[in-house]
């Protein structure tokens, strides 16, 4: 370790030496005068510093002393030169370490070129002594002052004053060693600069200058340690945001921004064809990781999957029709829309265009752009399938319209009433009940105001009036039926009024009369009731002559009923009407009167109340058929009056039932017999009786109740009409036909408005003309009107 | 003025001058007509029938300007000539004929003879009625008179001064007991009038020199009608009488006493009739009663209206509310012919020169029907405009083409058969003017539109060439209106 130590410690000697050597080589090479000059300095400096003893070195040191001393000494140098060259080549501080060093190298000389040490493990370490380059070493730049003697220990020059020689032979005389100076040091300052250190080229104290000084001090300080380096210097931005007038480069842009590299280019290409001939792999192919963890057991849900037949839900996309030539991307040329259409088209909403695409002309597939609305449709798609998805429906392929009854249009089946013809004005208050005469010439109205009132039915103008009811409203007026005499049949208050209105010629007015006339004597004929029999109330009633006031007005007979009838009807020979009182004072068996003209008699056929229903309302004679109809409240009841039967109930199911009619053809057209029943509840329900006992249909076009209802009279016109509390008349059309196969078609034809609405009243009667397709109606307004 | 129209031609003329059409026209009236020399126009296709009347004008020279009407081939030009040639196909290079005649001019309201009732029946004896021309009488300008039939049962003879001259008598005196719903003249001197009290009576129509003050005296009532009488129609020259009935039979009778055949018994009123009674206790004058020469019944319901044929005065038409149109020789008193229509007739007009007969029926409209038999189509046309029944009919004097309705609606509405327009019904005739009545102005309603016509019904009309439109109604007034050569004759 010495050793390597030592040599280290001589190459560093040895290398400032060279540094020493090398200023002052230069300056010697130049000038070997300045050299003497500068060593004559340093003695000086020395001198100057040191005292007499110092003087005694440099008197040994100078060079003439040291030549002679050379010269005596030649011979003994060789044999202890190494060590004391080691020593000078060494620093200083190796100088005084000499004589211990010396010991151990000598002792090295017998053992290997290694050591064995202890690391700091314990272990054995081996450790080489350095290599020295011996006699390789190229010592080109040999200094003046440089020993000479070689490879030898320094020791050998112990005992001379000396310890080499220079290059010129002259000695080199041993430095002063500590022993001898320390006395002078511990007496004197150490001056700036000292070192302790002995410079070995020299064997002088190293001293350093203030130069030195001031560098090993940056050195210390890890400043920079070149001189004339400003840390601070001000900072010059060369790349700011700034633009600057003038710019760093005016160079033009090289070509090698915007010329494709073609080395790059070469280099892709390398590649490429390396991936293609497969020795570059693009990518790295999946490993396939089997790792089959026998722990983990896999299910296989889909291991014995099988085709399933589709679910019956499923519903196949729609098939599209293939393209034709308009789709294609080059379609002939009359495919192709010319201007007028190309702008109709664009102009046209999106919703109505006939087509979604306008045929176009690309010339080839390439310039076919993308489809505009590619994402719009697939959105749409989207929104369709979330908001409609395809839904199989059981749809019937039908014709809704086939299946309605083709009813004919209401203009085929004129004529019938549609405008007011005649308004017929002079009832006070209501007019309750009308009717037309059979010859169709005359209306004969009552009304609240008590009158009965003849009119000339075409111009509306009054020909007759009578009062007949004191307080009391004319609640009924039926004409008698035939025309062999003229009869009007009117209801009022209690009684019932027969008149023969005076506006007839003589020869059918005196037939009346005497028709009217000739029942005085059967009733007079008659057995009167007895005294007992008088004050019973099921007692019928007996006719009685008029007032003389009412007789000068036409009034023949009056039949006091004791309960007021709201319903006349005649039998259509004319010689019977029955009359309904429904009044729910009045006792069930006397509601019913049946009055025979002829006789002047009356008669209540009916003896006990009619079960189920409430009171009669109305009645009315078969027109053809010895059959009664009956009305209450809720059913219509047949009999029979020659076998004296209850034939036929009829349940129309209204809960109030207003009025009914029969057909006038029925049961001689037909087998059947067909009813209207008009009711309180709105409902107009017409019943065919061979079909059922419910109605056959129910007609529900009146918002209030309906009050009276009527077919037309003649077989002609098949028209009924009904008339409602909403101040309207609906007239309809209802054929019966011959033939039992065929159901009666109904058609609504006409609402006929034009009553007021008066007391929550609107019309309260209506009745057809005999021949013609007119009808009249009874409002509550107090008018009548003809409707043709 | 002149100027005016010139202006306006050549504004119209401007508006098309694109097209031109080359037209001839020609006039029928010889004062009006153009001279020979005037060859085909090139006009304007644009021009109207008021650019058109304005060049007749012109072309005329007359200094006070006639508004004319225009006809291309027997229909008026109620369009600018352009649109006449596209709708009907005809190309502007032909020369295309054009007829022009005298326009009608709106007539006026010239007097009201206001009544105590409804008035059901008008007459005019004028210089130019029929009554005037059979007795060879003469009338004077101004003093025309009416001859009012009233709801009252009185008969009204008015000058033109709404003055009555005469008034029948009551039925005390042997008057009529009922409305009266037809009279007519027969003569200057005579009067026949019917109503609802089913007799037909014939008066003496006396007037004082000054012609202020007149008597009618009743001279025979004629018996026969079972119910009231709706229309009377007369022939002076033969001295016959028609009277249609609601008792569904036709009345011929003869206006002369030894003519007639009594009167049958159980129709004349009697004192045992009840209602009769007191109307005989107070009569105070005994009247010739007679009976009728025939009663032609075949119709099954009312008869509206009998007329004799303008021609020949044995050939009889009748209209009934059966439906029927029945054509009787009144010779024999047979039946010849029925056209049944498909609705009730009301009214019945003789249109000789077109071998028609106009009928008002209650569908609101006026049919003509040609009543000869080799005729193929019972309706010719269809006269549509009217909102109630049709109930009476008077021919224009003035032109053969036109025609009078009175209708329960509440108008008068003149008609020419050449103004029609085709409809899906086929050839529709339109009215030419209606004449409102005068009553309705008066309240201040004449727009008001009164349901079925009501208190302004018309029941009556007639048309005199010198006296005017004459028309009564519910309203219990005459009304009378001209116009200066309402339609155009022709």
């Amino acid at each position: 370790m010495s050793a390597a130590k030592v040599s280290k410690k001589r190459k560093a000697v040895t290398k400032d030496v060279e540094e020493e050597a090398g200023v002052f080589s230069g300056d010697e090479l130049n000038v070997g005068d300045i050299d003497g000059a500068l060593s004559d300095d340093a003695n000086d400096l020395s001198s100057d510093e040191e005292d007499s003893e110092v003087e005694l070195v440099d008197d040994f040191s100078s060079d003439e002393d040291e030549d002679e001393e050379e010269e005596l000494d030649s011979d003994e140098i060789p044999s202890d030169g190494e060590a004391p060259l080691k020593k000078k080549s060494g620093t200083s501080a190796a100088d005084l370490e000499v004589p211990t060093n010396d010991d151990e190298s000598s002792s090295e000389e017998e053992q290997p070129n290694f050591r064995i040490e202890k690391d700091a493990n314990g272990n054995d370490r081996y450790i080489y002594d350095e290599i020295n380059p011996d006699d390789n070493s190229d010592y080109s730049d040999v200094e003046e002052n440089a020993n000479t003697i070689g490879n030898i220990p320094l020791s050998f020059y112990d005992q001379y004053p000396h310890i080499g020689y220079d290059i010129n032979g002259k000695k080199i005389m041993r430095p002063a060693t500590g022993e001898a100076l320390d006395a002078l040091l511990d007496s004197i300052e150490i001056p700036k600069g000292f070192t302790g250190l002995t410079d070995p080229s020299t064997g002088k104290p190293l001293e350093l200058s203030q130069d030195e000084l001031e560098l090993l001090r940056k050195v210390q300080m890890n400043e920079i340690p070149e001189e004339g380096y400003n840390p601070y210097e001000p900072l010059m931005e060369w790349f700011s945001n700034k633009q600057e007038i003038m710019p760093l480069s005016a160079a033009p842009e090289p070509k090698r921004r915007f010329v494709p590299s073609k080395h790059e280019a070469k280099r892709v290409m390398k590649i490429v064809k390396a991936i293609r001939e497969g020795r570059i792999l693009p990518y790295k192919p999946p490993s396939e990781e089997k790792e089959e963890d026998l722990e983990l057991i896999n299910y296989d849900l889909w291991a014995d999957e099988a085709e399933r037949p589709d679910h019956p839900m499923h519903v196949p996309a729609p098939k599209l029709p293939p393209p034709g030539y308009e789709e294609s991307y080059h379609p002939p040329p009359e495919y192709l829309p010319d201007n007028k259409e190309r702008k109709a088209w664009q102009e046209a909403d999106p919703e109505d265009r006939e087509r979604e695409y306008l045929p176009t002309d690309f010339g080839s597939l390439r310039k076919v752009p993308g489809y505009g609305e590619f994402v719009k449709e697939k959105f749409e798609r989207c929104l369709d399938l979330y908001l409609a998805p395809r839904v199989r429906r059981s749809k019937l392929n039908i014709d809704p319209e086939s299946l309605l009854p083709k009813l004919p249009s209401p203009e085929e089946l004129k004529p019938f009433p549609s405008v007011c013809a005649t308004v017929f004005r002079g009832h006070k208050g209501r007019v309750r009940s009308l009717a037309v005469d059979p010859t169709g010439v005359w209306l004969a109205t009552g009304g609240d105001d008590g009158t009965v009132r003849v009119w000339e039915l075409l111009t509306g103008r009054q020909l007759y009036s009578v009062k007949v009811g004191e307080e009391d409203p004319v609640n009924v007026v039926r004409w008698r039926p035939s025309k062999d005499a003229v009869v009007l049949a009117a209801a009022a208050g209690d009684d019932i009024y027969l008149i023969v209105p005076p506006i007839l010629d003589p020869e059918l007015e005196q037939a009346s009369l005497d028709l009217l006339d000739a029942g005085w004597g059967y009733a007079a004929s008659k057995p009167a009731p007895k005294a007992s029999e008088e004050g019973k109330k099921t007692t019928p009633p007996q006719w009685v002559r008029p007032s003389a006031a009412l007789a000068d007005n036409g009034v023949c007979a009056v039949i006091p009923l004791r309960y007021v009838a709201k319903s006349i009807s005649w039998h259509r020979r004319g010689d019977y009407f029955v009359t309904v009182c429904p009044g729910s004072s009045t006792p069930a068996s006397m509601a019913i009167a049946i009055h025979t003209l002829s006789k002047h008699l009356t008669q209540y056929p009916f003896s006990r109340r009619i079960k189920g229903g409430g009171p009669p309302q109305t009645a009315h004679f078969h027109p053809s058929k010895p059959i009664l109809f009956v009305a209450n409240q809720r059913t219509v009841r047949a009999y029979d009056l020659s076998r004296q039967l209850l034939v036929k109930i009829i349940q129309p199911g209204a809960r109030w039932i207003s009025s009914f009619d029969i057909h006038p053809t029925s049961s001689t057209a037909s087998g059947g017999d067909n009813l209207i029943v008009g009711s309180y509840d709105r409902r107009l329900l017409w019943h065919d009786l061979e079909l059922s006992q419910r109605p056959y249909k129910t007609l529900r076009y009146h918002r209030k109740a309906i009050r009276a209802v009527k077919f037309h009279p003649s077989g002609r016109y098949p028209l009924f009409a009904d008339a409602s509390d909403d101040g309207s008349l609906q007239i309809f059309h209802g054929s019966v036909t011959g033939d039992m196969l065929s159901n009666a078609s109904i058609v609504p034809l006409k609402v006929l408005k034009g009553h007021k609405i008066t007391g929550e009243l609107g019309v309260m009667d209506l009745d057809w003309h005999p021949r013609e397709a007119w009808c009249v109606s009874a409002g509550a307004d107090g008018t009548c009107r003809l409707w043709m | 003025m002149n100027g005016v129209q010139d202006s306006t031609s050549a504004a119209a003329s401007s508006q098309s001058a694109q097209r031109q059409v080359r037209v001839q026209l020609v006039s029928k009236q010889e004062d009006i007509a153009l001279p020979e020399s005037t060859g085909p126009i090139l006009v304007p296709t644009g021009l109207r029938r008021y650019a058109l009347s304005t060049l007749v004008n012109n072309l005329l020279g007359n200094d006070k300007p006639v508004p004319f009407e225009f006809l291309i081939n027997g229909a008026f030009l109620r369009t600018s000539i352009d649109e006449y040639l596209t709708a009907n196909g005809i190309s502007a290079e032909t020369t295309l004929e054009i007829e022009y005649i005298r326009a009608l001019i709106p007539p006026l309201h010239i007097a009201s003879f206001e009544h105590d009732d409804w008035v059901g029946s008008v007459d005019v004896l004028s210089a130019t009625s029929l009554a005037t021309s059979w007795a060879s009488a003469v009338v004077s300008p101004g003093q025309e008179r009416i001859l009012s039939g009233s709801y009252d049962g009185l008969l009204r003879v008015w000058n033109m001064s709404s003055q009555i001259v005469a008034t029948s008598p009551s039925p005390a005196d042997g008057g009529h007991g009922a409305s009266i719903k037809a009279a007519k003249f027969i003569s200057p001197n005579s009067i026949v009038s019917a109503g609802l009290d089913r007799t037909v009576r014939l008066w003496k129509y006396n007037e004082s020199d000054d012609g202020f003050s007149g008597k009618i005296t009743p001279q025979i009532e004629l018996y026969g009608h079972k119910s009231g009488i709706n229309s009377l129609a007369v022939h002076a020259p033969s001295n016959r009488i028609l009277s249609a009935s609601s008792d569904h039979s036709i009345g011929f009778w003869s206006t002369k006493k030894s003519d007639a055949p009594a009167a049958p018994e159980n129709l004349v009123p009697s004192a045992a009739s009840r209602s009769s009674k007191r109307r005989k206790v107070s009569s105070s004058v005994s009247i010739p009663q007679r009976g009728p020469l025939a009663l032609l019944s075949s119709h099954t319901a009312p008869v509206s209206a009998a007329i004799f044929d303008t021609n020949d005065s044995t050939v009889g038409y009748s209209t009934s509310w059966d439906h029927s149109l029945r054509t009787w020789d009144l010779v024999t008193a047979a039946l010849v012919d029925t056209r049944s229509t498909s609705h009730s007739l009301l009214s019945l007009e003789h249109l000789p020169e077109h071998h028609l007969l106009a009928t008002g029926t209650s569908a609101r409209h006026i049919t003509l029907i040609d009543p000869r038999t080799s005729a193929t189509t019972i309706s010719a046309m269809t006269l549509r405009g009217h909102t109630n029944a049709v109930v009476s009919l008077s021919r224009d004097p003035h032109s053969s083409y036109g025609l009078i309705s009175g209708s329960h609606d509440g108008t008068c509405r003149i008609w020419d058969i050449r103004a029609t327009k085709t409809d899906n019904d086929g050839v529709v005739g339109e009215s030419v003017y209606s004449i409102t009545r005068r009553s309705l102005e008066e309240q201040g309603k004449a727009d008001a539109k009164r349901v079925g016509g009501e208190g302004v019904k018309v029941f009556s009309v007639c048309w005199d060439r010198s006296v005017g439109i004459v028309s009564a109604g519910e309203d219990k007034r005459i009304q009378i209106n001209r116009g200066e050569g309402v339609l155009s004759s022709a």
